[in-house]
């Protein structure tokens, strides 16, 4: 009797897959036109990152003309020029500029605060999970140090007793993210310790430098990209909380973050104020989000299968030959 | 197997008795005798002392304790309240008659003693009371009670207006602790303290043995919320009667009562420092901060474009004084000059604000900074939580602050220009930036004056500041909104932010008391 | 087991006393609480006398020696603010957070897990690619815009629900909502992406032929395999939980901790601020070491330091 679990496609034991293998660059490309989603996410993402360094220069100063006459239209109107589109602020400027430099702010913290935090914080887990002993136990102990801080009053001290700029919040937030990096890195290297193909690495001599980069790194980092985009995602969020509590973004600069925390008291007037620049948030988070589970399926090799033929023909994975009754 | 088991019934175990009852709470419908009233926040305490602190005033004055005289914040009139009458028997002494037949709500007799011995206590002793500061400045007085029914204050120098200041302290019985701030306090006033759950809800009762006629409603009810669209849906969804602190915009729609309440807004230059040290570029200021278009597009029309630091209804209010001109060609030419003559205009000046001190202030810094940089200036936005722009409005201030203005919000709540004129204009004021001995003794001699002579002398000041000190460039008298439910009847005042008297709110006609 | 337990405690004595350390000195870096406590006209004698009477006038080693030596015996200072004892205040406050992240979390992972498997049940079909979607744009909301606009949609719109406050059984449900949205988006997509692993590997085979359901095959094989990943972050989500509810809190009038704690930020009221952080630091420790036991539990090879 056959039932759904059987309809869940399975790696096929003979090497059926796909067309031959041309170049290496273009492999990478068809395993992304695979997944149809996947290649949508990368163009919406790649569309943002382009915004982010290109707009600004083309808005001029769209984003900081006030016109106090133009305050709060609606969008959705040709009426107030084809600028103001999407609607104008309390300060009568453009919401459409005001998205488009605040792309550039928004993603100037959130990328390099990914970043570091995840360079830093996977080094430090893989050492400890190579090594474990005492340098596993300070590793830990150093992670559940920072996490138990509250990362709101590790804010407002920098902010505070430094000055509080873009540079600062990537600060902070990098510093209170490297824990998860920390501890997934570590479990997984942990747990890589005892595969024989380490254990043979060692045998033959290698260094641990050399064990970690070789051999635990490529299979920790699909884990690493999966959290790594969520991390992006909380990143974003968190940057507009701080907003939220005054202590994020100053103006005259402006975030996506800072739009939705400063368009929340106009929720019942002026509803385009937080909701487009929360849309922006979304929709950059979810293509991150889609394109690290695609990123997540391509480097690992042992899953990676599932994209060398299109989405659709992947039922052709699934078990076909009929069940012993 | 029976591990998974365990689990399960760990788990179970733990959803039902955390689910039983959320910690701190209570349930209710809600009883139409209790008055329901939110707060912007929690009063950090009801100690009298500290009334003049608005997030303790608001609960306290007028409600659970009462003062000697009371001042009419439409008329500005002082009327008596535990005293009957009052009288100069010299330059530096008052006498007060003392209401009989008053009891605190423990039962005790009220007499002049305990007048006495809360004024002494709020002006003298060592607790640091807020009321001290705020009123009295460094006044030491002597008390002394005749008899029960009659009080002397004694002041050091002459001082017109001391019932007024003494309309500011709250009237405790002499039992009262002197080394320790009381944070649920007895008083004579028509409520007292229920139960307070902290952090929650903080109830009061009518208080049986009130000596005047007693409030319609039989208990009240204070909840917080921080969020003043939250605030603002209590209102429309009947989870509350009165919501205050409300922005314009927050959705109370035709529930909410805008009023004007006794706050001015400003920017106060210091001028220790280049550029602000020159004259010119301070006016330049007052030329450019374009007052009218911040309150039509910034505040909805909610509020008034000001010239001077009180409103109409304090004593010493300008009514002749016009609005600074709006002349950005003016400003401009204004700095080109101050810039020939030397000064350096490019220089960073630090535009600091309070975040969420009043809805919209930071679009109002916005539009200043930018103001400021069309006519050359180069001004940088700085927004810091209460304590951080403390420090740079409070003098002394940091030491290396640089040249700095500071976005102000000042309450008069005494009804008396000498408040507001001793704290900002004279040179050792708290919150002074600029001034010069000149202005300085205008003002003490103004301060002595008393009746018509005492108006025209501080309108003057007013008059004459902006071409002699210019300090200020003044933005707006304020509007505050107050979220009312239709089953209560009550007209918001001037007063309203600071002293919220319970006793004035009363059912709607149309309701019956249950 | 409890031997792992045990040691666990011990080594988490030592990061709980830098904690301490670090927040005392994190919290007096943040300025001067003097303008905010004494009348607008302090004189210079009663700024003084107020730091003589807190102790600030101290030297900084005096003032931490003052301040363990108070922690030994349970004595965290009293409030600037309120005059009332710091760890009374914060012991008054910890539970409702307690109550509200607990069942946030416990609903999050019921929820995933159901989700999540469902979805791994049928992958790349249109049920598996729509909750994914929407657990993928549930974990990218802002929350405090999702908790403002769910007030004013459930509550003044709809009139469904109260709008605040801890009154009745359906004032939890905004705040739990708006607390959970994003856990429970992320924690779905990761039991799904681990699910999808676990069940596309040989061992599910294995079971299948040898006669077991669909529904032991995915709970008692492939769930086991997949939690580990599943823990981590569930772990990471609660401890954001248990720090970060302040957003929540402060919207909702919950009294809880995470308001406590920013309150005393703004006010620095550093007694309050220790006492509250010490408290959530020490729970935290004790998550930790829960997830690292179940993680040990469900994995016999994290247990024991690999024997070369």
């Amino acid at each position: 009797m056959s039932t759904q679990l059987d309809l869940v496609p399975v790696k096929p034991t003979t090497a059926i897959v796909g067309e031959p293998e041309t170049r290496k660059r273009s492999k990478w490309f068809r395993l992304l036109v695979n997944d149809r989603v996947a290649a949508a996410a990368a163009v919406v993402l790649g569309l943002v990152f382009l915004t982010g360094i290109v707009g600004p220069m083309l808005v001029g100063n769209l984003a900081t003309h006030i016109d106090l006459d133009n305050s709060n239209q609606a969008p959705f109107t040709l009426a107030h020029g084809w600028a103001n589109i999407l609607g104008t602020d309390p300060l009568g400027r453009s919401m459409l500029a005001r998205l488009i430099v605040a792309c550039r702010t928004t993603l100037s913290v959130a990328v390099p605060a990914v970043v570091i935090s995840a360079v830093v914080g996977s080094a430090i887990g893989m050492w400890a999970g190579y090594y474990r002993g005492w340098r596993e136990t300070i590793a830990m102990r150093v992670a559940d140090v920072i996490m138990s801080f509250p990362s709101l009053l590790l804010a407002v001290v920098v902010l505070y007793v430094f000055s509080p700029s873009a540079a600062n919040i990537v600060l902070v937030l990098a510093i209170t993210r490297i824990p998860v990096y920390l501890r997934t890195a570590r479990a997984e290297s942990a747990e890589l310790q005892s595969r024989l193909f380490v254990d043979a690495a060692r045998t033959f001599g290698a260094s641990a430098q050399a064990i970690i980069w070789r051999h635990v790194a490529p299979v920790v980092l699909p884990t690493l990209l999966t959290v790594a985009t969520l991390d992006f995602c909380y990143v974003m969020l968190a940057e507009s909380s701080l907003s939220f509590l005054g202590i994020g973004i100053q103006p005259p600069d402006v975030s996506w973050g800072l739009m939705v925390s400063q368009g929340r008291t106009y929720l019942h007037t002026a509803w385009w104020l937080s909701f487009f620049p929360g849309l922006a948030i979304v929709i950059t988070t979810v293509s991150a989000t889609i394109l690290a589970a695609w990123a997540r399926i391509a480097t690992d090799p042992g899953q990676r299968w599932r994209l060398t033929v299109p989405q659709k023909r992947l039922s052709r994975f699934t078990k076909t030959t009929k069940a012993l009754s | 197997m029976r591990r998974q088991a365990v689990a399960v019934a760990l788990a179970a175990v733990t959803v039902v008795a955390s689910g039983c009852t959320v910690a701190n709470s209570r349930h209710g419908g809600y009883d139409l005798n209790t008055l329901r009233i939110v707060l912007p926040e929690e009063p950090p305490t009801l100690e009298p002392c500290e009334s003049s602190l608005t997030s303790t005033g608001v609960v306290v004055r007028s409600n659970i304790t009462e003062p000697l005289i009371e001042r009419d914040p439409a008329s500005g009139e002082l009327q008596p309240l535990l005293s009957t009458g009052w009288r100069q028997t010299s330059p530096t002494e008052w006498t007060f008659d003392i209401r009989k037949g008053v009891t605190f709500s423990n039962g005790a007799p009220f007499t002049a003693t305990d007048a006495a011995f809360s004024i002494d206590r709020a002006v003298n002793s060592d607790l640091n009371c807020n009321v001290d500061g705020y009123v009295f400045g460094d006044e030491k007085l002597k008390l002394n009670a005749v008899n029960d029914t009659t009080l002397t204050v004694a002041t050091e120098t002459p001082d017109p207006i001391l019932p007024l200041r003494i309309s500011f302290v709250e009237i405790v019985p002499r039992t009262t602790s002197t080394t320790a701030k009381v944070r649920e306090p007895i008083g004579t006033g028509p409520y007292v303290v229920d139960d307070w759950e902290y952090g929650q809800k903080l109830r009061l009762a009518r208080n049986a043995t009130y000596w005047g006629k007693q409030p319609a409603f039989a208990r009240a009810e204070y909840q917080w919320r921080s969020e003043g669209s939250v605030r603002a849906a209590m209102i429309t969804n009947d989870e509350t009667d009165i919501a205050t602190g409300l922005g314009p915009e927050d959705g109370a729609g035709n529930l909410g009562v805008a009023f004007p309440n006794n706050e001015t807004t400003a920017l106060r230059i210091t001028c220790t420092q280049a550029p602000l040290n020159d004259i010119r570029v301070r006016q330049a200021i007052n030329y450019t901060v374009n007052r009218t278009g911040i309150v039509k597009a910034l505040f909805r029309g909610m509020g008034e474009p000001a010239a001077q630091l009180i409103p109409d209804g304090v004593v010493g209010h300008n009514p002749d004084l016009a609005l600074w001109p709006h002349d950005p060609d003016k400003a401009k030419q204004l700095v080109a000059e101050a810039k020939a003559a030397g000064v350096p205009v490019d220089t960073q000046i630090r535009l600091i604000g309070r975040t969420a001190q009043f809805p919209k202030i930071t679009e109002t810094m916005e539009v200043i900074q930018s103001e400021l940089a069309e006519i050359g200036l180069n001004a940088k936005i700085e927004m810091m939580d209460t304590a951080g722009q403390l420090q740079y409005q409070l003098r002394p201030f940091p030491d290396n602050a640089g040249p700095f203005v500071a976005l102000i919000m000042h309450g008069n709540q005494a009804g008396d220009a000498a408040f507001s004129v001793d704290q900002y204009m004279r040179t050792d004021g708290a919150q002074n930036g600029c001034g010069t001995p000149a202005f300085d003794q205008n003002i003490d001699a103004a301060g002595q004056l008393i009746g018509q002579q005492r108006q025209d002398a501080y309108a003057k000041l007013f008059a004459a500041e902006p071409t002699e000190v210019a300090q200020f460039a003044y933005i707006a008298h304020m509007n505050g909104v107050l979220g009312k439910s239709p089953r209560v009847d009550y007209r918001p005042n001037s007063a309203t932010g600071d002293e919220m008297r319970l006793s004035q709110m009363t059912f709607a006609s149309t309701n019956r008391e249950a | 087991m409890f031997s792992f337990v045990r040691r666990r405690m011990y080594t988490s004595a030592l990061p709980l006393i830098i904690v301490l350390l670090g927040v005392f000195l994190l919290a007096r870096l943040t300025g001067d609480p003097t303008n905010l406590y004494l009348p607008e006209s302090a004189t210079a004698e009663q700024r003084a006398d107020f730091a003589a009477k807190n102790g600030f006038d101290q030297p900084l080693l005096t003032q931490l020696g003052d301040y363990f030596k108070g922690v030994l015996h349970l004595d965290f200072g009293t409030s600037l603010r309120t005059g009332e004892s710091a760890s009374e205040m914060a012991l008054r406050a910890f539970p409702a957070t307690l109550q509200l992240a607990f069942t946030t979390m416990l609903l999050a992972i019921v929820l995933a897990v159901i989700i999540g498997c469902w979805a791994a049940y049928r992958p790349n079909s249109l049920a598996d690619r729509f909750s994914s979607l929407l657990s993928m744009t549930a974990a990218s909301i802002p929350d405090f815009w999702f908790a403002i606009t769910g007030v004013w949609l459930f509550a003044v719109l709809l009139g469904w629900l109260p709008t605040s406050g801890v009154d009745s059984g359906l004032s939890w449900i905004l705040p739990i909502a708006t607390l959970m949205i994003r856990p429970l988006g992320v924690l779905t997509q990761v039991v799904r992406g681990a699910m999808v692993s676990a069940l596309s590997a040989p061992y599910v085979r294995l079971a299948r032929s040898k006669g077991a359901g669909d529904l032991r095959v995915v709970t008692h094989h492939a769930l086991r395999n997949a939690a580990a990943p599943a823990l981590t972050v569930a772990g990471d989500l609660a401890v954001g939980l248990v720090n970060g509810a302040v957003v929540v809190e402060a919207i909702f009038g919950w009294p809880g901790i995470g308001k406590l704690m920013i309150d005393a930020i703004l006010q620095r009221d550093f007694a309050v601020l220790q006492a509250a952080v010490l408290l959530t630091a020490v729970s935290i420790f004790a998550l930790n070491i829960l997830i690292d036991a179940c993680y040990a539990l469900l994995d016999a090879r994290v247990r024991e330091p690999a024997r070369v």
